[in-house]
């Protein structure tokens, strides 16, 4: 597994896997990604996507979550390359 | 051993409170099996009202374990405590402000880590907690096995294993929680240790705190100081409001914010989430084994890689919305018109009881026609949502959002108001009820606010008779044209108040994707005889009282001679139907009409439509009726006096084409029915919103009317 450079969480396409880095929202939205597991060093793999690529699923914290792309955008993330 | 501590100390303070009633707030993440334990637990004990304040249901009931009495009251499901989100602030306000006994937090045992991030901030209030290891046999399933004793040492709360859905464990939990009410267990002296940094800082700031002994006396010290730390806008705002050195709390507080964001790079609410979630990581590194066995996930996989599959996934929710549609309406609207039967059958019976006059009028056509019009609704709304607590109860409700929340966001709504929007198309009482399941309060007055202006069943006729008198050759067209401008307009308006009245920050749409579960019976049925209950007793009030307050305008002042006709006629409509035409005329509601006329003419309407428009807002499909008597038709079956309307119609000069595509835009939009408004009430609290949603569509729908009739005259149309 090696890790390539930073990237954001939006722009990965179905299969990709991921490491959150920084998440760059502020207020409720913020909150609600931590919560939900958007922490630091986290691992996750981006399941699939809605029509038109939005909203995307993701597995984190082995749970399936959804979100949107405009949230996805402010998720700071490293992509792994397995 | 933790537990144990105290006990002596308890023991002797408490043991006169053997008898008390306990408030137990029973708390936990959506998808944790909350609801379900709760109705387990209270049967139909249950009172359902409101957070003081806001629109947030609260459900509380009461139970007796052996000869303690317990008051439970059922929080919003929530992932955290923070003041975002309206289900959350008043999570933490109940408790701050009510002081339950004991918090019991149901968790979802098969996702630990993230229920663990809510138990414990709980714990954090000062108010004993009791965890429930819900889904306990879902978790075995996954090969999770869960040191109970041992967490629950570490985290220095009661534990205790339970499947809601087959009410295993439930005793254990309340018995614990009463031992726990009762102090023979302490839990509260305890909590999460966050790291020197933060544990440092946090002392600093409750030393702060303490210079106010009131204000910790309302506000428990430990929570607010953590708050603080995490920027808390709610907090923030209370210390300033509250507390006696509130400006010198609140520098020093950023003071010690500004240094732990520099030592952690980042804002200080992630810090604390990630040290939380440190913790749990900790705890359960210790406590809890998963064997690779999977079984239950990949079939929740399976599933949804055809159900949210990128093409398949829009058209199977379509069918399935399409199914409970069928469903609701093939087996509601029969049984509606059952209901509406016996209603006539008793109208008949009471007609021939009692003399005729005022008394008997208001008796049939005031107060029979009003219940009737309440319950004609009930089977709809009993069927609907057998149909939507399956959606939800197998987890599809998230799903759903999934796949249609792209363009629906494009107009500022969420994913799952496509389903308020398409069960308005069939009836918009059930429709605006529906909008529960929408979490978001602004997502949810926004679909309350605008999807009443689809085409429903009762405004179906009124647009087809229309469509079919003025445009016989294109019914068909016109007909569709309008039916599909009601989404048009629904989704204008819902951009317009996103816009203005609901602007500002967007809301997360971030949310889970439960495992697929089956629903039980048990929980349906709950949640369909809630729901009927409710709407009756709610709604049905207001929707009597309008028809009573309708049929007063349209039956007062009498003319002279009694001109009741055909009073024998089983008829199952609104009353007017057996009035003369000069009795309307000469009642409030025609004089009103005549008073408006100078106002409708812009549109090209006249008094006549005026107060058949008056009239229809108490149900849409009277509004041919009002106007079948105000041109004198004879009352015989509804298809002859429907063709004899037009007839008349088109024999009037004042009435062409144009003046009735103005007028069935005019249908479409205006203010929704009585039955609807009390439902609006209803579910958003207050008068304001209905009143509000009548006024702008009355507005709307008059500027539009207005605007298609004199764009015609410009263009030669008007003749």
């Amino acid at each position: 597994m090696t890790e390539d450079q930073k990237h954001l969480l939006s722009q990965l396409k179905p299969g990709q896997h991921f490491t959150v880095q920084k998440v760059n929202a502020k207020g409720e939205i913020r909150r609600r990604l931590v919560d939900i597991g958007f922490l630091k060093e986290e691992k996750g793999v981006v399941i699939r996507e809605a029509l038109f690529c939005d909203p995307i699923e993701v597995e984190i914290k082995n749970t399936k979550v959804s979100l949107r792309r405009s949230e996805a955008e402010m998720i700071n993330i490293k992509v792994m390359e397995q | 051993m933790i537990f144990n501590r105290h006990r002596h100390h308890h023991r002797e303070h408490h043991g006169h409170h053997a008898c008390r009633k306990i408030k137990i707030a029973i708390a936990g993440n959506p998808n944790a099996g909350k609801t379900t334990i709760f109705n387990y637990l209270t049967g139909q004990n249950q009172k359902i009202g409101n957070y003081p304040g806001v629109t947030v249901e609260k459900k509380s009931g009461h139970l007796f374990h052996g000869r303690h009495e317990i008051e439970l009251v059922d929080l919003p499901g929530i992932y955290s405590l923070s003041a975002y989100s309206l289900e959350e602030i008043v999570s933490r306000d109940f408790v701050i402000n009510d002081k339950p006994d004991v918090i019991v937090d149901i968790l979802d045992s098969t996702n630990l880590e993230r229920n663990l991030n809510l138990l414990l901030q709980f714990q954090e209030l000062g108010i004993p907690v009791v965890g429930a290891l819900n889904m306990s046999d879902e978790a075995e399933e996954k090969g999770i096995q869960i040191n109970v004793e041992q967490l629950s040492k570490i985290l220095a709360i009661p534990l205790v294993k339970t499947i809601g859905t087959k009410g295993i464990g439930l005793k254990d939990l309340m018995r614990m929680a009463v031992r726990v009410a009762h102090g023979s267990i302490n839990t509260s002296r305890r909590h999460i240790n966050y790291g020197v940094e933060i544990e440092d800082a946090h002392h600093k700031i409750i030393r702060q705190l303490k210079t106010d002994p009131d204000f910790c006396h309302q506000f428990p010290s430990h929570w607010m100081a953590i708050k603080l730390l995490e920027n808390d806008p709610d907090a923030l705002l209370k210390v300033k409001q509250h507390h006696r050195h509130g400006e010198a709390v609140l520098l020093e507080t950023q003071k010690i914010i500004q240094f732990i964001e520099k030592h952690f790079g980042d804002h200080s609410d992630v810090v604390v989430i990630e040290q939380r979630y440190g913790y749990i990581h900790g705890a359960l590194q210790e406590t809890l084994k998963q064997n690779q066995n999977t079984t239950n996930t990949t079939l929740t996989e399976k599933i949804d890689n055809i159900m949210l599959n990128k093409y398949l996934g829009i058209p199977i929710f379509l069918l399935i919305m399409y199914l409970i549609y069928q469903f609701t309406f093939t087996l509601g609207d029969p049984l509606g018109l059952v209901i509406e039967q016996l209603f006539a059958g008793l109208k008949s019976v009471i007609q021939k009881t009692f003399a005729a006059g005022i008394f008997r009028d208001f008796l049939t056509d005031g107060i029979i026609d009003g219940v009737g019009g309440v319950l004609v609704f009930l089977p709809l709304v009993v069927f609907l949502f057998m149909g939507l607590s399956i959606l939800e109860d197998t987890g599809y409700m998230a799903r759903a959002a999934f796949v249609m929340d792209k363009f629906f966001h494009i107009f500022g709504l969420h994913g799952r108001s496509f389903i308020p929007f398409m069960v308005s198309t069939g009836c918009a009482v059930p429709g605006v009820m529906s909008a529960r399941v929408l979490s978001n309060p602004k997502d949810r007055l926004v679909t309350i606010l605008v999807s009443p202006i689809m085409m429903c069943s009762a405004k179906t006729p009124v647009i087809a008779i229309l469509s079919a008198v003025f445009f016989p050759k294109n019914a068909g067209l016109v007909f569709w044209l309008i039916w599909i401008s009601g989404w048009i307009f629904a989704f204008i308006f819902a951009l317009i108040f996103r816009k203005t009245l609901f602007a500002g920050e967007q809301t997360p749409f971030v949310m889970e994707l439960p495992p697929y579960r089956i629903p039980t019976v048990r929980g349906i049925f709950q949640h369909m005889t809630e729901k009927s209950g409710e709407y009756v007793k709610k709604a049905g009030t207001v929707i009597l009282a309008a028809s009573v307050i309708i049929w007063f305008a349209l039956n007062f002042p009498k003319p002279p001679e009694n001109f009741t006709s055909n009073a024998e006629q089983p008829e199952t409509g609104l009353s007017i139907e057996t009035l003369h035409p000069s009795a309307i005329e000469q009642s409030y509601g025609g004089k009103f009409g005549k008073f408006l006329e100078p106002a409708l003419r812009p549109a090209g309407f006249d008094w006549k439509i005026g107060v058949a428009l008056f009239a229809a807002t108490a149900a849409k499909e009277v509004f041919i009726s009002t106007l079948g008597i105000l041109y004198g038709i004879d009352e015989a079956p509804e298809t002859d006096s429907e063709t004899g309307l037009q007839e008349k119609i088109k024999m009037d000069p004042a009435y062409n084409p144009l003046m009735a595509l103005g007028l069935m835009f005019f249908i479409m939009i205006y203010i929704p029915c009585i039955a609807t408004l009390a439902v609006v009430k209803k579910e958003t609290g207050s008068w304001k919103w209905p009143a509000f949603q009548a006024f702008y569509t009355l507005v709307a729908a008059y500027l539009i009317a207005v605007a298609i009739y004199q764009t015609g005259i410009l263009l030669g149309y008007g003749v």
